[in-house]
C-alpha cells in the first residue's frame, strides 16, 4: 500500500484554534501546532495534505502552515456535522487512493527514531489493509477517545486484528466488550489520532451520512463498519499522543516536546525552580 | 477414605446427595471423634470453596447434634475465653484451633462443642459470604469501579440530552422510571439464594412475574408500583429524596455517601454506588461531590434523585426494596450511558446489567435478596434459572454454578394472554400485615441444603418438581391446578424444609378460607421468603371479587385477636395488581411536563420556604414559581395546593392525646414519680450505669465447688422422688410462671407478649408458651394426682392480653386452678446516656459483622447516639406508642406482686396445704414440677432453691460462681469483667423451689400478714432496698408510615431474682439438673436447632395435650 495523501481535520467547534497555537519544536524553534503534524506527515512520505477546517479559517491556517504551505490545500467544513463527516468532505481529493488521517488537536512523540506515523506506514504497507494507530489507555481516559477491542496478530509485534470498534464507550461497556486480552487490567486499546485508512472508508462514511441518525456519525462509526467489509488491522505506535484540547493539554505537549528536545536541560531547571518557589497551593 | 469426605468430594449424585445423619447416625463418640478430625484435616487442605464449606456445616452439624448426645450429662467443663474472643472478631480459624486444642487436651464437653458448631457454623457462612463478594466485584462491567481512586480519574458522563434546558421555560429535562415488583410462582424451596444457585445451578430455578399494584380501596388503577427520578440541578450536591419515608438530603461529600444508615436514604445511596455514580473504589477518599460531579454533569451541577414506592409497605414479599434499586439503578445508568437506551424498556443484555449491580448494592446495603429479586425489572412471566459456570467466567473453577441466573421470559405460546387474564381474575394478593426479618430463614435453608438431611432433601427435591407443574399448569392456562401446585408446595416441601415458614395467623386464614369457599378456594401461594406478610389466595373467578372484600375484613379481624401474639406491623390490606408486560421503562420528561410528584414539593417546599430567596438558585427559585403557578392555576388538578398547604401548614397529629394516655397509663400501673426522678438523677449523675452494673474490680468470682451444688444429673434417689409425689399428690406446690416481660430479644423489640407467642407447631398445631406451660402441669398431676395452682405473673403490657387470651381459650382446656397475678410496679423508659451506649458497643465485647454489615452497623449506632444526645440523655422516652415508653421492672418484682396484690394469700386460702413455689421463666420449657427435685428441696429445708446447668456457649447472661467465698448467682451484667463468666461452670436457669413460709419469713412477714397490705408494702419496700438497681439498655421498635420501624436502645432499671441469693440471712441451694430441663428459648433464631437437635420431643414428652 502506497500512502501519498493526508487529511487533517480541524473544524471541530472550540478546535479550530488549536492548530494554530504556537510551541517551540525538539531543536528549539518556534512552530504552530499545525506546523508540527504536518512535520509528522511529510515526514512519513506523504506528499499531499487536506486540511478541513471551519469557514472562514483558511487564512490564519496559511499563515501557521509556514515553510510547507505548499504541500497543503484546504477544504471546509461548512457546518460542523460531526467528525465523519468532515473527513467525508475530503472524499474528493483523496480520489480512489489510500490516505493518512490525522486530527489536529493532536501531538505526537514518537518513543524510537522512528516518527509515529513512519511507523503506521510501514505497518500498513507491510500487511496492505487499513492500519489505525492505537494506544494502551487507561479506563479513566475511555470518555476522549473511540476504543478498539482485537486479537493480537501472531508473530508481529503491537499488530492487532481488530474486532469492535467503539467511540467513547463508558467503562461498564468496555469492560464487557473490549477488552483486549495482554493488556493491563482496566486498559484498553485507544485511538492515537493516527490512521491509514483505505478509500472505501469514504464510501461507509457516505452511507452513515445517508442514514437518518439522531447523532451525526463518527469515524468510529465508519470504522466498525471497515471491520466488517475488510482486513482492518491496528498497530501499538511506539510514541505517545498528546491531546491539545484537554486542560492543560498545550502545556503538557509542550512541557513533553522540550524534555525530549535539547532544551530539556533549560526546561528542567526552570521547573525545579517552579516546584521550589511556588509550593503553597492557593485554596 | 472417610465417608464424609466421600459424600462431600464424590462426583455422583447418589452419593454426593447423602446425609450428615446417614452416617453419624449410629457412629460412637470415638468415631465422630475420628470423623470429625479427618473431616477438619480435610477443609484446612482443600482448595475447592464448596468442598470446604460443606465440611464446615458438616462439622458444626456434629458438634451441635450429634456429639452432645454421646456425652455424659456431666461432661460440661469451661469454653476458654481467648478462644470467644477470637469468635466475636471473626477470626473463626484462630477460634476453632483453639477450642480443639481444649478439647484434646481435656476431652469433649457440652460446652466446647456448642463453641465449635458456632465456630464452624459461622467460618461456613463466613466463606460463603466471601465468595458472593468476590463474585460480585468480578462481574465484567463491574469490576473499574473498584478499581477507580480519586474523582478525578472518573469516566462517566452525562448524557448531553439531560444537560439540555427548555429553551421555553428554562427547566432542565428529567428522566422518569417506572419499575414493577415481582411475584414469584414458586422458588423451589429458596432455590435463589445465591450460596444455593452457585453450589447447585440445576436446582436453582425460579418462576415469577413482573406485577402492578394498587391498594384496594385507595387506589383506582393498578400501575408500577416504582417511580424513580433524575435530573440535573445547579448546585454541586447529589440531592436524593424518598417521597413514601418522607426522607431528604444533600450528598456533599463522598464519605457521606458510604454513610448508609445515617439516614433513610441508605437504599438510594447504595444505588447510586452501585450505579457507578460514586464507585465502591472511592471510599475512603476524602474529596467533595462537587469535584466528582463536575467531571460527571460540569462544573457548578449536580444530580438529584428522588423515589416513590406508592407507599408499598414493607414486607409485602414483592421484593420492592431489590426493584426499587434496580429502577435506580437503571435510571442512573441510563443517564450515564452504560445501558444504552436512554428512555423506553432495557435489552436483555442490559438487564443482565442491572441486575447484577442490584446485586452489588444489596451487598453494600448490608441486606442480601435473592437473585430472583430484581425480576420487575424484566417483563411478564419469566423462568429464572441457575446456570453451570463454564471457561471464561469468574465463578469457574470455584463454583459449579454463576452468580448470575439467565431470564427466559415466557411467550405466548408457554403463557398466553388468556391464562395471563384468568390468573388475574382469581388470584387475591394481599399483605398480611406481619414484616419479619427474613434472614434468619435464608441461613436455615443454606444450611439444611447443605446437610442434605434426607426429609428436606425430599422436600427440595419435590420442590424442583412442583415448579415443572406450575409451568405445566400456566401453559394449559388451568389456574387452579396452579392453585392446587402452590398450596401442595407450601404445606409440603416449603414446611418440610423450614416449618418457620408458616405461622398460625397464616394458618388460620387457610383454614377460614377453606371453611367459607371450600371448593371454591383453589389455593394458597406463599410469597418470598416465608408467609404472613404478602400473601396470595386463589379462588373461583365467580367468587373473587366477593372473597377479596371478604378476606379483607376477616384478615383485620384475625389481627385484632393475635396482635397481642404476633409482631403485627400494620393493619393487613388487599391489593388490586396486574401482570406488567415491560418491565422497568424510561420516559424523558422536557418542559413543563419535567416535574416531580407533587409529594416531593410537599416534601421539600417547608424548607425552601424558610430559605431566603436570594440564597435560592435559579433552577430551585424557577421551580418554585412554576409551582406557585400551578397552585393559583384552578383549572388544573387542585390536589397538589391542598397537599403543598398542608406541608407548610400545622395540623393537630394528637401529641397531646398521646402524652395524656402516657400519663394516665403510669398512674394506674403504679408507677412511682419519686424512684424514677431519683434514678435519673442518678442516672446522669454517673452513680449508675451499665458500668456501675459490675460488681467492684477486687471482688474474688471463682467457679464453685462441687460441694457447693447437689449434682442430679446422674439421677435422684428414689426416696425424693417419693417425697416430692406425696407433696404434689397433696397440693403442697403450685406453679409461677414470669410472663410479665415482653422478650425484647424474641421480637427485636416489638412489644407483644411473648408467652402468647404461638412459636412451635406440638400436637399437629402451633401452641404458645402458656400452652405449654399448663400442658406440662396437666401432665404431672396426671401422673401423680391432685392439683398445681398455675400462676401467670403479667405487666402493665401482658396482662390484658393474657387474661383475653385465656378467658377466649377458656384456659386452654386447663381444669386446675389459674391465675393471673397483676403486676403492681412499672417504670418509665428514658433516653439513654451517651457513655451507656458508648459502654455497651464500644467497651463490651460484641460479635463482629460481616465487613460491610459491619459499617452498616457503625453508620446506624452513630446516627443513635446522637439521636441520644439530640433528644436530651436521661430524659422520659416518650416518643413512642405508650406501651413501648413504659417497661416493667425485672422480674425480682413478681413475687413481691404476688404477695401485694393478694393473690398469694387467696391461694393459701383456698389451698391452705399449699407450702411450696416452682417458679421459672416463661421461656424455660423443660421446667416442670419434677418430683425428685421437689423432694430433695423439701428435704434441704431451705427456703430458696436453685436450678442451674451446664453452660454452652449461647448461655450467656450470669451464673452460679463463689463470690468472695459465698457461692450465690450472679448476673451477666454484674460479672466484673467479661472474662469471669467463662470461668464459671453453671448456668443459672432461673428455676426456683421456694418454700412460701420461709421466704415470707425472710420479708418478715407471716401467712397472717399477707392481709395486712400496708405491712407487706414496708416488707417489699425493704427488700427492694437492699437488692441492686440494674440499668439496662432495651430495644424498642417504633412504628411508623407503612410497615415501617425503628429500633431505638432505651434505658431502664430491673431489680432481678438471682440476686436474692446474695443475701445472708436467705438460705440458699444449687441444684445441677439436665441441660434440657434449663435450656430457655430467648431469640426465634433458636427454633430451629432446637427443633432439630430433639429439644422440642423432649419437650412434647413432659406435655399431654388437650
Amino acid at each position: 500500500m502506497q500512502v501519498r495523501k493526508a487529511v487533517i481535520t480541524a473544524a471541530g467547534p472550540n478546535q479550530n484554534r488549536l492548530p494554530l497555537q504556537q510551541l517551540v519544536c525538539r531543536k528549539g524553534e518556534d512552530k504552530t501546532a499545525l506546523q508540527l503534524i504536518v512535520e509528522e506527515t511529510i515526514d512519513a512520505g506523504i506528499e499531499e495534505i487536506c486540511v478541513v477546517i471551519k469557514p472562514g479559517d483558511e487564512d490564519a491556517y496559511r499563515n501557521a502552515a509556514g515553510s510547507h504551505l505548499g504541500s497543503l490545500q484546504f477544504v471546509e467544513q461548512p457546518e460542523p456535522k460531526g467528525y465523519a463527516d468532515a473527513i467525508y468532505r475530503a472524499k474528493d481529493f483523496v480520489g480512489d487512493e489510500p490516505f493518512m488521517h490525522l486530527v489536529g488537536d493532536h501531538l505526537y512523540l514518537s518513543s524510537s527514531d522512528v516518527p509515529c506515523a513512519k511507523q503506521l506506514v510501514s505497518i500498513a504497507s507491510e500487511h496492505d489493509c487499513s492500519v489505525s494507530a492505537v494506544q494502551a489507555t487507561r479506563e479513566n481516559k475511555l470518555p476522549y477517545f473511540g476504543i478498539i477491542s482485537g486479537s493480537h496478530v501472531p508473530r508481529h509485534e503491537g499488530v492487532y486484528e481488530i474486532d469492535r470498534v467503539v467511540e467513547k464507550p463508558t467503562p461498564t461497556f468496555a469492560e464487557q466488550e473490549l477488552v483486549t486480552p495482554g493488556l493491563r487490567a482496566g486498559h484498553y486499546l485507544g485511538f492515537f489520532g493516527i490512521h491509514v485508512l483505505a478509500n472505501d472508508v469514504m464510501t461507509v462514511i457516505g452511507e452513515l451520512l445517508d442514514q437518518p441518525s439522531e447523532k451525526p456519525p463518527t469515524l468510529s462509526d465508519a470504522l466498525w463498519q471497515l471491520t466488517k467489509r475488510q482486513k482492518y488491522l491496528a498497530y501499538e505506535v511506539q510514541g505517545t499522543r498528546y491531546n491539545l484540547g484537554v486542560q492543560y493539554g498545550l502545556l503538557i505537549a509542550q512541557l513533553a516536546i522540550g524534555l525530549s528536545g535539547r532544551h530539556r536541560d533549560l526546561i528542567l531547571t526552570e521547573m525545579v525552580d517552579l516546584l521550589a518557589n511556588r509550593s503553597e497551593v492557593a485554596s | 477414605m472417610n465417608p464424609l469426605i466421600e459424600i462431600i468430594t464424590s462426583s455422583d449424585d447418589a452419593t454426593r446427595d447423602q446425609s450428615l445423619e446417614s452416617v453419624c447416625r449410629d457412629a460412637s463418640l470415638n468415631e465422630l471423634l475420628s470423623h470429625i478430625e479427618q473431616v477438619d484435616q480435610f477443609r484446612r487442605s482443600e482448595r475447592n470453596l464448596y468442598f470446604r464449606v460443606r465440611a464446615l456445616f458438616f462439622l458444626a452439624a456434629i458438634y451441635r447434634y450429634h456429639l452432645p448426645a454421646r456425652l455424659k450429662s456431666d461432661q460440661t467443663g469451661l469454653i476458654p475465653f481467648d478462644g470467644y474472643e477470637h469468635l466475636l472478631s471473626r477470626r473463626f480459624s484462630e477460634a476453632i484451633d483453639r477450642f480443639v486444642a481444649e478439647q484434646q487436651s481435656g476431652g469433649p464437653t457440652f460446652g466446647l462443642a456448642s463453641a465449635l458448631a458456632q465456630a464452624y457454623h459461622e467460618l461456613g457462612f463466613q466463606t460463603l459470604a466471601d465468595q458472593v463478594r468476590r463474585s460480585v466485584r468480578t462481574v465484567r462491567g463491574n469490576q473499574w469501579m473498584f478499581r477507580l481512586g480519586h474523582p478525578a480519574d472518573h469516566p462517566l458522563r452525562i448524557r448531553p440530552e439531560l444537560l439540555k434546558a427548555d429553551a421555553q421555560s428554562g427547566v432542565m429535562p428529567m428522566l422518569r422510571e417506572s419499575t414493577a415488583v415481582r411475584m414469584d410462582f414458586s422458588h423451589s424451596a429458596w432455590s435463589d439464594i445465591f450460596f444455593l444457585g452457585m453450589d447447585f445451578p440445576e436446582g436453582a430455578r425460579v418462576l415469577n412475574v413482573s406485577v402492578d399494584l394498587g391498594v384496594q380501596g385507595r387506589d383506582d388503577h393498578t400501575s408500577p408500583p416504582i417511580e424513580t427520578y433524575l435530573r440535573v440541578i445547579d448546585e454541586p450536591v447529589l440531592r436524593l429524596a424518598s417521597v413514601d419515608l418522607l426522607a431528604k438530603t444533600e450528598v456533599q461529600s463522598i464519605a457521606d455517601m458510604f454513610d448508609f444508615a445515617r439516614d433513610y436514604l441508605g437504599l438510594l445511596k447504595a444505588a447510586v454506588i452501585a450505579a457507578g455514580i460514586v464507585p465502591p473504589g472511592l471510599e475512603g477518599c476524602r474529596q467533595s461531590m462537587g469535584e466528582l460531579l463536575e467531571r460527571i454533569v460540569g462544573p457548578g451541577k449536580g444530580l438529584e434523585l428522588v423515589s416513590s414506592i406508592n407507599d408499598i409497605p414493607k414486607g409485602s414479599r414483592l421484593a420492592v426494596s431489590t426493584n426499587l434499586l434496580g429502577s435506580l439503578i437503571s435510571i442512573l445508568m441510563r443517564a450515564t450511558g452504560q445501558v444504552q437506551s436512554l428512555t423506553g424498556p432495557l435489552t436483555e443484555n442490559d438487564r443482565r446489567l442491572v441486575a447484577a449491580r442490584a446485586i452489588l448494592g444489596e451487598w453494600l446495603g448490608g441486606s442480601g435478596g435473592g437473585w430472583q429479586d430484581s425480576g420487575g425489572v424484566w417483563p411478564g412471566i419469566k423462568l429464572i434459572c441457575g446456570t453451570t459456570a463454564s471457561e471464561g467466567d469468574p465463578e469457574y473453577g470455584i463454583s459449579r454454578g454463576r452468580l448470575m441466573p439467565v431470564h427466559h421470559v415466557l411467550g405466548e405460546s408457554d403463557a398466553s394472554s388468556e391464562t395471563r387474564q384468568k390468573i388475574q381474575d382469581s388470584l387475591v394478593l394481599v399483605h398480611g400485615g406481619m414484616a419479619q426479618n427474613v434472614g434468619p430463614i435464608l441461613e436455615m435453608v443454606t444450611e439444611h441444603y447443605l446437610l442434605r438431611s434426607e426429609r428436606e432433601w425430599a422436600g427440595r427435591t419435590e420442590a424442583m418438581q412442583i415448579l415443572d407443574d406450575v409451568v405445566q399448569a400456566i401453559k394449559d392456562g388451568d389456574v387452579k391446578r396452579i392453585g392446587e401446585v402452590t398450596t401442595r408446595n407450601f404445606e409440603g416441601p416449603l414446611q418440610t424444609i423450614i416449618p418457620w415458614a408458616t405461622n398460625r395467623f397464616t394458618d388460620q386464614l387457610i383454614e377460614k378460607c377453606r371453611t367459607k369457599y371450600s371448593d371454591q378456594f383453589w389455593g394458597f401461594w406463599m410469597l418470598g421468603g416465608m408467609a404472613g406478610g404478602g400473601m396470595g389466595f386463589i379462588f373461583d373467578p365467580a367468587i373473587k371479587a366477593e372473597a377479596q372484600q371478604w378476606l379483607g375484613k376477616t384478615m383485620v379481624a384475625l389481627k385484632r385477636d393475635m396482635q397481642t401474639a404476633l409482631p403485627f406491623a400494620m393493619d393487613p390490606v388487599v391489593y388490586d395488581f396486574s401482570i406488567n408486560d415491560q418491565g422497568t421503562s424510561a420516559e424523558l420528561r422536557i418542559g413543563e411536563s419535567a416535574k416531580m410528584p407533587d409529594r416531593y414539593y410537599a416534601l421539600v417546599l417547608p424548607d425552601l420556604l424558610r430559605t431566603p430567596l436570594r440564597d435560592l438558585s435559579s433552577g430551585t427559585r424557577n421551580e418554585l414559581q412554576r409551582i406557585g403557578q400551578r397552585c393559583r392555576d384552578l383549572g388544573s388538578d387542585n390536589v397538589t395546593a391542598g397537599l403543598l398547604l398542608d406541608s407548610v401548614l400545622p395540623s393537630s397529629d394528637g401529641e397531646d392525646a398521646q402524652a395524656s394516655s402516657l400519663h394516665q397509663t403510669l398512674q394506674e400501673n403504679g408507677f412511682d414519680r419519686h424512684q424514677h426522678e431519683q434514678i435519673r438523677t442518678d442516672l446522669r449523675s454517673g452513680r449508675i450505669g451499665l458500668a456501675q452494673n459490675r460488681l467492684s474490680g477486687n471482688t474474688e468470682v471463682a467457679d464453685v465447688r462441687p460441694s457447693d451444688v447437689i449434682d442430679t444429673r446422674g439421677g435422684i434417689a428414689a426416696k425424693y422422688a417419693d417425697l416430692g409425689a406425696a407433696a404434689i399428690r397433696d397440693g403442697q406446690v403450685a406453679v409461677v410462671t414470669l410472663a410479665a416481660g415482653v422478650g425484647s430479644r424474641w421480637t427485636e423489640g416489638a412489644g407483644v407478649c411473648k408467652a402468647l407467642h404461638p412459636f412451635a407447631k406440638f400436637a399437629g398445631r402451633h401452641r404458645s408458651f402458656l400452652e405449654v406451660h399448663l400442658a406440662k402441669n396437666r401432665a404431672v398431676t396426671q401422673k401423680h394426682g391432685g392439683s398445681i395452682p398455675h400462676v401467670f405473673t403479667t405487666s402493665y403490657l401482658t396482662d390484658a392480653p393474657i387474661r383475653d387470651h385465656l378467658q377466649r381459650l377458656d384456659n386452654y382446656g386447663f381444669d386446675g386452678s389459674l391465675n393471673v397475678s397483676t403486676g403492681r410496679s412499672v417504670g418509665l423508659r428514658m433516653v439513654p446516656m451517651v457513655r451507656d451506649l458508648r459502654f455497651l458497643w464500644e467497651e463490651t465485647a460484641q460479635q463482629v459483622l460481616d465487613e460491610q454489615q459491619q459499617k452498616v452497623r457503625e453508620s446506624g449506632r452513630a446516627a443513635l447516639m446522637n439521636w441520644a444526645r439530640t433528644s436530651g440523655e436521661g430524659n422520659d422516652y416518650t416518643d413512642n406508642v405508650t406501651s413501648q415508653c413504659m417497661h416493667p421492672v425485672g422480674h425480682w418484682y413478681e413475687i413481691p406482686n404476688l404477695l401485694r396484690n393478694g393473690l398469694l394469700a387467696d391461694m393459701l386460702d383456698q389451698q391452705s396445704s399449699l407450702k411450696y413455689l416452682m417458679l421459672h421463666n416463661i421461656d424455660t420449657l423443660g421446667a416442670n414440677v419434677e418430683a425428685g427435685l421437689l423432694g430433695r428441696h423439701i428435704d434441704g429445708g431451705n427456703a430458696l432453691s436453685f436450678e442451674v446447668i451446664g453452660r454452652r456457649l449461647e448461655d450467656r447472661g450470669g451464673g452460679l460462681a463463689l463470690v468472695n467465698g459465698r457461692p450465690r448467682l450472679v448476673e451477666g451484667l454484674a460479672m466484673p469483667n467479661e472474662q469471669a463468666e467463662f470461668g464459671l461452670t453453671f448456668y443459672n436457669s432461673m428455676t426456683t423451689w421456694i418454700e412460701i413460709d420461709a421466704l415470707l419469713s425472710s420479708f418478715g412477714l407471716s401467712r397472717e400478714d399477707l392481709k395486712n397490705a400496708t405491712k407487706v408494702d414496708a416488707a417489699v419496700r425493704t427488700m427492694a432496698s437492699r437488692l441492686p438497681t440494674y440499668i439496662t439498655l432495651k430495644e424498642v421498635k417504633k412504628r411508623w408510615g407503612h410497615a415501617q420501624e425503628d429500633v431505638y436502645p432505651v434505658a431502664q432499671f430491673e431489680k432481678l431474682w438471682g440476686d436474692m441469693t446474695a443475701l445472708p440471712e436467705i438460705d440458699c441451694r444449687f441444684f445441677v439438673t439436665e441441660m434440657n430441663r434449663g435450656q430457655q428459648l430467648k431469640a426465634q433464631a433458636q427454633l430451629d436447632p432446637w427443633k432439630r437437635d430433639g429439644s422440642a420431643d423432649y419437650i412434647d414428652s413432659l406435655c399431654a395435650w388437650q
